[in-house]
């Protein structure tokens, strides 16, 4: 049966002057300012300090912990949204979650209402609360603090506490993942609870006392949305009664009934099944930490559901698109706490739950269907934040029509949605050991991340590691300028005294491999202490693998297990691994000592600019001189075989992947001279992007970024491009479109834009009044130019912009430090 | 507390530390604000309410050694002691007293940017930093008008 019966693809009629309802509901959402909700913190508190059973197993104590929150949520229906619940207590909430990070707030309790950059809005009782309450019950309690108790304070932990070398997620999260809606949508909660308790019942007839406990934590987890949506469907028949607004009223009355429905039982139609999955969102939210927990693909989970009711004349096409719009804004309903510490890090970034669109089935063949347009419209109506959006694309197997579908809803939103490549993405997760079917079933999990929908726990943020980190210590036998004289890494040779760019390499996988390992020994402490602190029933009951295993997901309960570790600076290492071979061992323009000194100094006087500017002109990542080509290769060779010596804590290997949210500009502001000719405190290229300016052929940037994909990035990336926007958009959609196509058939995993100009971004920086909402991709995921802290504005303004036309970069202009 | 005039040593404590935010000189910033927390401590209870039922055990030290002050926490009361103490709960290592002030209290705050930096380090559990902040911050917005 053809999936695609949309006689216009492009929905053109469907705007939002013809759906009043999205349109208010988005200019709402646009003017919210967030607002911290402590009614998660509070109620998890209460029950550790006076109910919590220490006798019971983690699973079940962390279960009692959800459902007491859940059956105490209030249930607030804050606009005419036609979808009932809400993550937060607030219009735009951003929740505390004092395991991980909420204690950093403590110290700008009284001011975070009122700070310059992003305030968040706390209100005096609530921050009183926080000061006596809540935060000092904390202060041992959280992981941190947890691991630091448990292991003696080990080095990798002192590492990662001083920021500059890599950052640690498990500090701040369980996250970072996709679920499976279709079991919950067919059996309801119910029918899940019902199996755990069947499998409850034989797991104890066989004594097997800890799967046994797993199930009972998924039942008792899993009652807590039951009963957060009954207390919903209450709060909406008292509305459906008060409402001065008749249309209102029905909608109550209707949303009454769903939450009665669901999500306990199966999604009758499909405003049922899009209830149900915001509803398990919610408590998922309750659970962990809301970032980037993914809904997945859900123009194929919703598809039956859509397409039953629009054959027996429940819906049309036209509902259809204000239910997922009402869904979008439910998604973004929520922020991040970021306390002003952070801003420098994570400034302006959404929670990033991933939303995946199109590419093919688990048989291989041609996914899109109508959902698919229709979630793209959405997309391209409502312009928000949140949810990240994000197309795959099979060239194989989808039409022309569909690339060329999503490259206009690029254009015309200026920055989404990503474009992913089928190819690239699927030989990765086969490279991993994924089944095709699962493989091809894969979904973006956050920035950029892979993951099989419900299958694979990829736990894809563990490690961020800055390369730029390894350099230094290779240059400086184990030390960083940043922290002075203290001995990090191993004591290696000094550069000055190398025969070869050979020996340098291996110097500086020396220090690379101390690093991570490092990082990964902190990786399983802290994975070790979220067993014992953070199981998570709940989450686990929506994947495939925990119910099969009696075995929660953090315990390895999924049927994949990896670790992911993004790295920071890319494009600036290996541009300086070029530097130092081109300089001291090709040309022998300058000994190793006279660069070591030139770095040092951070090019100071006529002599260091000169050995700046003849630097910034050795081969450069993003152009296809050979040397350039190898040592990007190299690199990700070798950080793919290290990090798959590893096997976690789960039992899973750790995938390397390339994106880097906002961490490239703050950890580039306070990282040294590099031998590229980089200037200290300049930010670094983000993702796997080329250094701006470095990469004057858009044609050999994609294809020497391209050629590095494969299995070797079983995690993704995150490619920038900037495009000149054109006046004819048809036109540029269709050759956008076959540029795509070039670059993933080269091998290009992910890519993404801003179809912005220099000018463009300097004028929204110097005029922010007139820019409340622009839309721009930052590494891997979507922002409010407004939001970002001016080292990012100036990162994303001084991206190389390319002309699609004549496939060249436009030169930067004097003003944004262009020559 | 000797004071011949009631209410004098509190109002110099307050002129002293208005004087490190506005003339940039914090030279002797941390020793004046555990003095006037400490005073300030016996004399507001609602801001007593803050070391009620708080134990804690802070380290100072200035990169150079030249300043090593502690600052003890027990039964809703603080003491100031120069020196060492065993066992603190966190140490601060500061690399000059206007570090330490931007990264407590400053209106223009960097304590990501003094972190990252390496102009103030710690060592130990930092959410008793992150408390004793609010501390301070507290502090700064019960400074009388000038």
């Amino acid at each position: 049966m053809a999936m695609v019966t949309l006689d216009d693809i492009s929905l053109r009629q469907h705007t939002l002057h013809t759906l009043p309802r999205l349109a208010v509901l988005r200019q709402e959402a646009l003017r919210r300012k967030p607002e911290i909700c402590i009614e998660r913190a509070r109620h998890i508190t209460r029950y550790l300090r006076f109910h919590d059973d220490p006798d019971d197993c983690p699973e079940v104590r962390r279960a009692k912990m959800i459902r007491y929150f859940l059956e105490r949520k209030r249930a607030r229906f804050h606009d005419n949204n036609l979808i009932a619940g809400s993550t937060t207590g607030k219009p735009l909430g951003a929740p505390l979650f004092p395991e991980f990070f909420a204690l950093y707030l403590w110290p700008e309790l009284e001011v975070v209402s009122r700070r310059k950059k992003n305030p968040q809005h706390l209100s005096a009782r609530d921050a009183d609360e926080l000061n006596f309450e809540i935060f000092p019950f904390w202060m041992e309690n959280n992981v941190i603090e947890v691991t630091r108790r448990r292991y003696g304070n080990p080095r990798c932990l002192q590492l990662f506490e001083k920021l500059v070398f890599f950052i640690a997620s498990k500090a701040g999260c369980i996250s970072h993942c996709v679920p499976w809606y279709r079991t919950m949508l067919e059996q309801g909660l119910t029918g899940i609870m019902e199996e755990a308790a069947a499998r409850e019942r034989l797991a104890a007839g066989r004594s097997a006392a800890r799967q046994a406990d797993f199930y009972r934590a998924v039942q008792i987890a899993l009652q807590g949305i039951v009963s957060h949506a009954r207390s919903l469907a209450y709060e909406a028949d008292r509305l459906a009664g008060t409402s001065g607004d008749p249309g209102m009223r029905e909608e109550y009355g209707i949303m009454a009934d769903i939450c009665r429905r669901v999500p306990a039982g199966p999604a009758a139609t499909f405003r049922e099944a899009v209830n149900a999955i915001w509803l398990c969102q919610v408590g998922i939210h309750a659970e962990n930490i809301n970032m980037a927990m993914s809904p997945g693909r859900l123009d194929q989970v919703l598809y039956p559901w859509y397409r039953r009711d629009i054959d027996e004349g429940r819906l049309d096409v036209a509902r259809a698109i204000e239910l997922v719009g009402c869904l979008w804004l439910k998604i973004a309903d929520n922020v991040t706490m970021v306390p002003e510490t952070s801003e420098e890090m994570f400034g302006g970034a959404g929670t990033v739950p991933a939303i995946t669109l199109g590419g093919v089935d688990a048989d291989g063949n041609d996914a899109v269907n109508d959902l698919t347009y229709i979630m793209l419209r959405v997309t391209e109506l409502l312009r928000i934040r949140d949810p990240n959006v994000n197309a795959r694309y099979d060239y194989a197997k989808n039409t022309k029509s569909y690339c060329r579908r999503v490259a206009r809803v690029i254009l015309n939103t200026r920055a989404v949605p990503a474009f992913y490549n089928d190819h690239a993405n699927i030989t990765a997760l086969l490279g991993q050991g994924e089944k095709p079917e699962h493989a091809r079933d894969y979904a973006i999990v956050g920035c950029v991340e892979l993951a099989s929908s419900g299958r694979d726990y990829p736990a894809s943020s563990s490690i961020m590691l800055n390369l730029a980190a390894p350099m230094q210590m290779a240059l400086f036998r184990g030390r960083r300028p940043i922290t002075g004289e203290e001995q990090i890494g191993p004591r290696t040779p000094d550069p000055a005294g190398l025969g070869s760019f050979e020996e340098f390499w291996q110097v500086f996988l020396v220090q690379l491999d101390w690093l991570i390992d490092q990082a990964v020994q902190l990786n399983e402490y802290m994975g070790t202490v979220h067993q014992e602190m953070l199981p998570s029933p709940l989450l686990s009951a929506l994947f495939e693998g925990p119910m099969d295993r009696g075995r929660d997901l953090i315990r390895g309960g999924a049927l994949y297990n990896s670790s992911g570790a993004t790295h920071i600076g890319f494009a600036d290492v290996v541009d300086s691994l070029n530097a130092i071979e081109q300089a001291v061992f090709v040309d022998g323009r300058y000994s190793f000592a006279e660069l070591l000194a030139g770095v040092r100094s951070d090019f100071a006087g006529p002599t260091g600019e000169a050995m700046r500017l003849y630097l910034r002109r050795t081969p450069r990542f993003g152009t296809e001189h050979p040397l350039a080509r190898r040592n990007a290769r190299n690199l990700v060779q070798h950080l793919f075989t290290r990090y798959q010596s590893f096997t976690n804590y789960r039992g899973g290997p750790y995938r390397p992947s390339y994106w880097t949210m906002t961490n490239h500009a703050g950890l580039g502001a306070v990282s040294g001279a590099l031998p590229s000719g980089r200037r200290a405190g300049r930010v670094f290229a983000s993702g796997i992007t080329p250094v701006s300016g470095a990469a004057p052929a858009l044609t050999a940037c994609l294809n020497t970024v391209a050629e590095l994909g494969g299995e070797q990035v079983p995690g993704g990336w995150a490619l920038n491009i900037k495009y000149t926007p054109e006046a004819d958009r048809t036109v540029m959609a269709a050759r956008f479109a076959d540029t795509i196509e070039a670059y993933f058939r080269a091998g290009g995993h992910q890519v993404q834009f801003n179809i912005m100009t220099y000018e463009d971004l300097m004028d929204a920086r110097d005029h922010p009044e007139k820019y409340p909402d622009l839309l721009v991709r930052v590494s891997g995921y979507s922002a409010y130019f407004n939001d970002l802290n001016e080292r990012m504005q100036e990162e994303l303004i001084t991206r190389t912009q390319y002309d699609l036309t004549g496939g060249h970069a436009v030169p930067l202009p004097p003003e944004a430090g262009g020559a | 507390m000797d004071d011949p005039v009631p209410g004098s040593m509190e109002r110099e404590l307050w002129q002293r530390f208005r004087n490190c935010f506005e003339s940039g000189l914090a030279e002797d910033f941390l020793q004046i604000l555990l003095a006037l927390m400490a005073v300030m401590f016996g004399l507001d209870r609602d801001y007593r309410r803050n070391i009620d039922r708080f134990s804690g055990r802070y380290q100072f030290r200035s990169e150079d050694g030249r300043i090593r002050v502690a600052a003890l926490f027990a039964d809703g009361r603080m003491q100031v002691v120069e020196g060492e103490i065993e066992d603190p709960h966190i140490t601060v290592i500061f690399r000059n007293s206007r570090s330490l002030l931007n990264f407590l209290i400053s209106p223009r705050q960097d304590i990501l940017g003094a972190m990252l930096r390496h102009e103030v380090r710690t060592e130990g559990n930092l959410n008793y930093l992150n408390k004793f902040g609010y501390m301070a911050k507290h502090l700064q917005l019960m400074m009388p008008r000038p």
